[in-house]
C-alpha cells in the first residue's frame, strides 16, 4: 500500500495529468463524442454488464475462497479508473469519450455498485454491508473534471501554453505509470511469492478479458474501431484505489488482508497489461490514420452534419 | 488552318467571365516583386502575415511589419555580408515555416534569384539542382542539413544558412518543439559542415544595415518585368530536372491573373488562408504565398499535412476562409470525422490543382462545406496558373475550367496546326505568365516554346463555351496496334473497383502490337487478383484498351504533392527488361 503522503502526491500528480489531458482537447471533441451518444451507453453496458459478471464467473470457475472472491467481485463492480484516460491518450484513442465514460460510470457507481454487489454477493453467498464512500466518489469526479475543464480553457486561450501543459501532463503520466509499477513490486514482493496461480489468473484475467469483451461488444454494436479500442481500455481498467478504500472501510483484520489481495494484484497487473496494449493500439491507430489519409471517397453519402 | 485557329483566338471563354473577372489584363502595377512586397508590407503593417501551426497547436506568428524587417535584414546579409551580386542564385530548402517567406522575400529584395528546392530530395538530387542552378548560398532546414555533407564540393555554395521549423516561435514552445524533435523523433541530426544559423544571419544583416547605411531599396532597383526572379525546377518530360526561368513579370502577372479569378471571394485584409501544400512547389508558392500576401491575408502554414490529423489544430484555432489543395488532401480531410462533422465555418472557397480533382471529391466537398472547389490547371513553366473553373458562374465537373485573363490557348496537332472545335489536341499557351525558358538549356527551351507558344504536352478538348478538359499527357498515350489509348481512361475504370486504392497505367513496348497497356494496381486490402482486375476491365473497355499485363503492388511512385509518376513506372519497367 502507498503511504498517506504518496497518496496525496499521486492525487496532485493526477490533477496535473488531467490538466494536460484536458489541454489536448477542445469542447468540439466532446461534441464529437456526444454525436454518437450510444458510445457512452455501450461503454456503461460494458462497464457494469461485463465486468461484474466476469468477476463472478471467474470467482466461481476458479473456486476462490470466499474472502478472495469478495475482492474479485468488488474489483469487477468498480467504475472506470482515471488511469484509463492516460492510456487512452497514449493509444491515440477517443479521449473525450474515455473521459465521459469515466465520469458517467463514476456517477452511476453510487447506485450501481451496492446493487451489483448485493446481487452477485447473494449468488456467491458472501453478502456483506458495504460502505460506499460517496465523498470519495465525488472526489474522483472533482479530480477528473475540474482540471480537464481548466485544461480545455487554457488550450483555447493560448495554444502554446495548452500544448506545453499537454506535454508536461503526458510526461507525468509516464512517470506515474512507472512509479506505480516501480514502487509496487518491492513493497509486495512477499505477496507475489505466496499468491496462488488461481489468484494470479483472476487478477490478470479480469482486466484482459474485460478489454477483449469490451472491444467485441462495442464492435458488435457498430462502434468504429477507434471508439471500440477506447471502450475496451475503459472497460478493462477499473478504479483500483477506490476498491481498496471500500475494503478498508468495510472489513477489518485478516479478513481485510484477504479481501484486499485481488484489488492490490489487479492494480499492479492492469498497469502492465494496459501499457502493452496501449503500445499495440497506438500502432494500429497510426496505421489506420495513414490508410485513411489515402483512402478513396466512400460511395455512400455522408451523414448530415449534426 | 486559320479557320480552326479562329475558334480559339475568338476566346469563347471570355463570355464566361461575368462581372467579377476583367476581360483584359492590364500590365503589372509593379516593375518587380520587391516593390510588390513592400507595398503590402506598408499597407498591412500591423496585421498578422504568417502563422506556423504545428500539429499539436503550438504556433508562432509574424506581422507584415516583422516580415518586412526580417526579410530586409536577410537581403542586407546576402548582399553585404556574403557579398552576393544582383542575379546571384540563392536556394531555399525548407518545409512550410516562418523562415520560408522571410528568406524567399529577402532573396527577392536582394535582387537575387530564388531557387525553390524540395527538402525531401536525396543528396544526389540536391547536388544536381544546386550545381545546375549555380546557387551561391543556401537556406536549409536543420532537419536535412546533414545531407549536404558529401556534395558541397560539387556546388558553388559560398554560404549555408540553417533555419528551423519553429523559427520565430516564442522561446518556450520553440524549446519544447526542438527537444521533442531531437529526443522523440530523432529528426535533428548534427550538422558537420560549416554554417550560420538563420537568426544570426538576420542579426548580422541588421548590424550591417546600421553601420554601413545601405540603401536596401536599391538592391532590386534594376529588376524589370523581364528580369529573372526564380528558378523553379521541374522534372518535365525527359526526367532530368530543369530550372524554369520565371521572371518578375511572370510571377506578377500570374498573381493578377489568379486574383482576377478569385476576387469575387476575396476581401482584402480579411482572409485567412491555410497552406498545407509545400511552398517550394509552384502552386502554393504563387497562389498561397504571393497572391494572399497581395491581399493582406493571414497565411496559416502547416509544416506537414501527413497524417491529415496534423491540420486539425489549424482548422480549430484559425477562422480559415481559403484553402488550397490537391485531390488527395481534400479527400483525406473529408474522411476525417472532425472535419466532416464540423466543417470550417468561415470557409469561402477552395482551390484544387496539381492533379485531376475527382468528381466525387468535389461533390462531397461542396455538400459538406457548402463552398466550392475551383479546379485549376497549370504548369511550373507558366508560373503556374493557366486556367480555372470560375467560382461564380458555371463550373464544369472534370474540366480544368477557362483560361485566366490575358492568356491565349490553342489546341494543336503534332504539326502545330490548330484542331477543330471538339477535337483532341495538344494544349499550347501564350501569355505574360509563360516562362522565359529553361535555365542553360536552349535546346529544351526551343522544344518547349515554339513560335511563342508553350507546348504543355497535355492533350485536351475544348467545348463551345470555352471550357477545357484534359484527356491525358501526350507522352503517356499508348499506341496499341495503331489505336490511341489514354491511360487516364483505363485508370478511371480500374479505380472504380471498390477493392482498388490507386492505379497507374503506362504503355510498354510489345512485339505484337507495337505498344501494350500495363497497369500497376494498389489494392485496399489483400486478396485482389489480376484476374479480377482484368475481368472488370473487359466489362467496361474495348478489347485493345484492356491491360495486357497487370501488376498488383503495395505502392506507386509519386511526386511530393501526390501525383502518380508514370515516368518512374516506365523507367522501372525498362530496368526490369534489361538483360542481366
Amino acid at each position: 500500500m502507498l503511504t498517506e503522503l504518496e497518496t496525496r502526491l499521486l492525487g496532485i500528480l493526477m490533477m496535473i495529468i488531467m490538466l494536460g489531458m484536458g489541454a489536448s482537447l477542445t469542447f468540439k471533441d466532446f461534441r464529437i463524442a456526444f454525436r454518437k451518444p450510444q458510445g457512452i451507453l455501450v461503454g456503461l453496458l460494458c462497464q457494469y454488464g461485463i465486468m461484474p459478471a466476469l468477476g463472478f464467473l471467474l470467482a466461481v470457475a476458479l473456486g476462490l475462497p470466499p474472502a478472495v472472491a469478495v475482492g474479485l467481485l468488488l474489483m469487477g463492480c468498480m467504475p472506470g479508473g482515471t488511469t484509463s484516460n492516460i492510456f487512452t491518450y497514449f493509444s491515440k484513442g477517443t479521449l473525450a469519450l474515455s473521459i465521459m465514460m469515466t465520469v458517467c460510470s463514476t456517477l452511476v457507481a453510487v447506485l450501481m455498485v451496492p446493487l451489483l454487489l448485493s446481487f452477485y454477493g447473494g449468488l456467491l453467498d458472501v453478502s456483506s454491508e458495504y460502505v460506499i464512500p460517496a465523498r470519495n466518489v465525488a472526489q474522483v469526479l472533482v479530480v477528473l473534471l475540474v482540471p480537464t475543464v481548466i485544461g480545455i480553457a487554457l488550450r483555447k486561450w493560448n495554444p502554446n501554453i495548452g500544448a506545453t501543459i499537454e506535454l508536461i501532463g503526458a510526461l507525468l503520466g509516464v512517470f506515474v505509470i512507472v512509479f506505480l509499477i516501480g514502487s509496487w513490486v518491492p513493497r509486495n514482493w512477499q505477496l507475489l511469492l505466496t499468491t496462488s496461480g488461481n489468484v494470479y489468473f483472476a487478477s490478470i484475467g479480469l482486466g484482459l478479458a474485460g478489454m477483449a469483451l469490451g472491444y467485441m461488444i462495442s464492435r458488435g454494436l457498430k462502434q468504429d474501431t477507434r471508439r471500440a479500442r477506447t471502450i475496451a481500455l475503459e472497460t478493462g481498467i477499473q478504479n483500483g484505489p477506490l476498491a481498496v478504500l471500500i475494503v478498508t472501510l468495510t472489513f477489518t483484520g485478516t479478513m481485510q488482508q484477504q479481501v484486499l489481495l485481488i484489488p492490490i494484484l489487479y492494480s499492479l497487473f492492469i498497469v502492465l497489461t494496459s501499457s502493452a496494449i496501449t503500445v499495440w493500439f497506438r500502432r494500429i491507430t497510426t496505421r489506420e490514420e495513414l490508410a485513411r489519409d489515402s483512402a478513396k471517397v466512400p460511395t455512400t453519402p455522408v451523414a448530415a452534419p449534426a | 488552318m486559320d479557320q480552326n485557329a479562329v475558334v480559339y483566338d475568338l476566346k469563347p471563354w471570355v463570355r464566361q467571365y461575368g462581372q467579377a473577372i476583367p476581360k483584359e489584363l492590364p500590365p503589372p502595377r509593379y516593375s518587380n516583386l520587391a516593390q510588390f512586397l513592400r507595398e503590402s508590407e506598408a499597407r498591412y503593417a500591423k496585421q498578422t502575415a504568417f502563422t506556423t501551426c504545428m500539429p499539436n497547436g503550438m504556433h508562432g506568428s509574424l506581422t507584415y511589419e516583422q516580415v518586412a524587417r526580417y526579410s530586409d535584414a536577410f537581403a542586407v546579409y546576402l548582399r553585404e555580408c556574403i557579398g552576393l551580386a544582383a542575379g546571384a542564385r540563392v536556394a531555399l530548402q525548407t518545409p512550410n515555416c516562418l523562415a520560408f517567406p522571410v528568406a524567399a522575400f529577402g532573396i527577392l529584395k536582394a535582387g537575387c534569384v530564388l531557387v525553390n528546392t524540395n527538402p525531401l530530395y536525396t543528396p544526389s538530387e540536391m547536388e544536381h539542382q544546386l550545381a545546375d542552378s549555380g546557387a551561391e548560398a543556401l537556406v536549409i532546414v536543420d532537419m536535412f542539413a546533414n545531407k549536404l555533407e558529401g556534395i558541397l564540393s560539387a556546388t558553388r555554395l559560398r554560404k549555408v544558412i540553417v533555419c528551423q521549423v519553429p523559427q520565430f516561435f516564442p522561446a518556450v514552445p520553440r524549446a519544447v518543439i526542438r527537444s521533442v524533435m531531437k529526443v522523440w523523433n530523432r529528426a535533428l541530426p548534427s550538422i558537420a559542415i560549416e554554417h550560420i544559423k538563420f537568426a544570426e544571419a538576420l542579426a548580422e544583416g541588421e548590424r550591417a544595415a546600421r553601420n554601413n547605411s545601405v540603401d536596401i531599396a536599391s538592391y532590386a532597383e534594376d529588376a524589370r518585368v523581364d528580369t529573372l526572379a526564380a528558378l523553379q525546377y521541374t522534372g518535365g518530360t525527359t526526367g532530368v530536372s530543369k530550372g524554369a526561368m520565371l521572371t518578375h513579370g511572370n510571377l506578377l502577372s500570374n498573381i493578377d491573373q489568379a486574383l482576377a479569378m478569385g476576387s469575387s471571394h476575396i476581401e482584402p485584409g480579411k482572409e485567412v488562408v491555410l497552406t498545407a501544400l509545400p511552398l517550394y512547389h509552384i502552386f502554393a508558392f504563387t497562389f498561397n504565398l504571393l497572391c494572399f500576401y497581395a491581399v493582406g491575408a493571414r497565411n496559416v502554414l502547416a509544416p506537414s499535412p501527413r497524417p491529415i490529423g496534423n491540420l486539425q489544430r489549424a482548422f480549430e484555432n484559425y477562422p480559415i476562409t481559403w484553402v488550397s489543395g490537391v485531390n488527395t488532401l481534400f479527400n483525406a480531410l473529408l474522411n476525417e470525422e472532425w472535419f466532416a462533422a464540423f466543417p470550417p465555418k468561415h470557409l469561402k472557397a477552395a482551390v484544387a490543382g496539381g492533379a485531376a480533382l475527382q468528381h466525387a471529391v468535389a461533390q462531397r466537398w461542396e455538400r459538406v462545406t457548402k463552398t466550392r472547389i475551383a479546379e485549376g490547371y497549370g504548369l511550373t513553366e507558366a508560373s503556374p496558373a493557366i486556367s480555372f473553373n470560375p467560382l461564380s458562374g458555371t463550373q464544369k465537373p472534370d474540366s480544368i475550367g477557362i483560361p485566366v485573363p490575358g492568356t491565349d490557348v490553342r489546341l494543336v496537332d503534332t504539326e502545330g496546326q490548330p484542331v477543330p472545335l471538339g477535337a483532341a489536341g495538344e494544349l499550347v499557351v501564350r501569355g505574360p505568365q509563360v516562362m522565359a525558358g529553361f535555365w542553360n538549356r536552349p535546346e529544351e527551351t526551343a522544344r518547349a516554346i515554339r513560335d511563342g507558344w508553350l507546348h504543355t504536352g497535355d492533350v485536351a478538348v475544348m467545348d463551345a463555351d470555352g471550357y477545357f478538359r484534359i484527356v491525358d499527357r501526350m507522352k503517356d498515350m499508348v499506341l496499341v496496334s495503331g489505336f490511341n489509348v489514354y491511360p487516364n481512361e483505363i485508370e478511371d475504370v480500374i479505380a472504380r473497383m471498390d477493392e482498388v486504392l490507386e492505379v497507374g497505367v503506362i504503355g510498354v513496348p510489345d512485339a505484337k502490337s507495337g505498344e501494350a497497356v500495363r497497369a500497376y494496381v494498389v489494392p485496399l486490402a489483400d486478396g485482389l487478383t489480376e484476374e479480377a482486375v482484368r475481368a472488370h476491365c473487359r466489362k467496361h473497355l474495348t478489347d485493345y484498351k484492356v491491360p495486357k499485363t497487370i501488376e498488383i503492388r503495395r505502392e506507386l511512385p509519386k511526386t511530393p504533392i501526390g501525383k502518380i509518376l508514370r515516368r518512374e513506372l516506365r523507367a522501372e519497367y525498362a530496368r526490369g527488361q534489361e538483360p542481366r
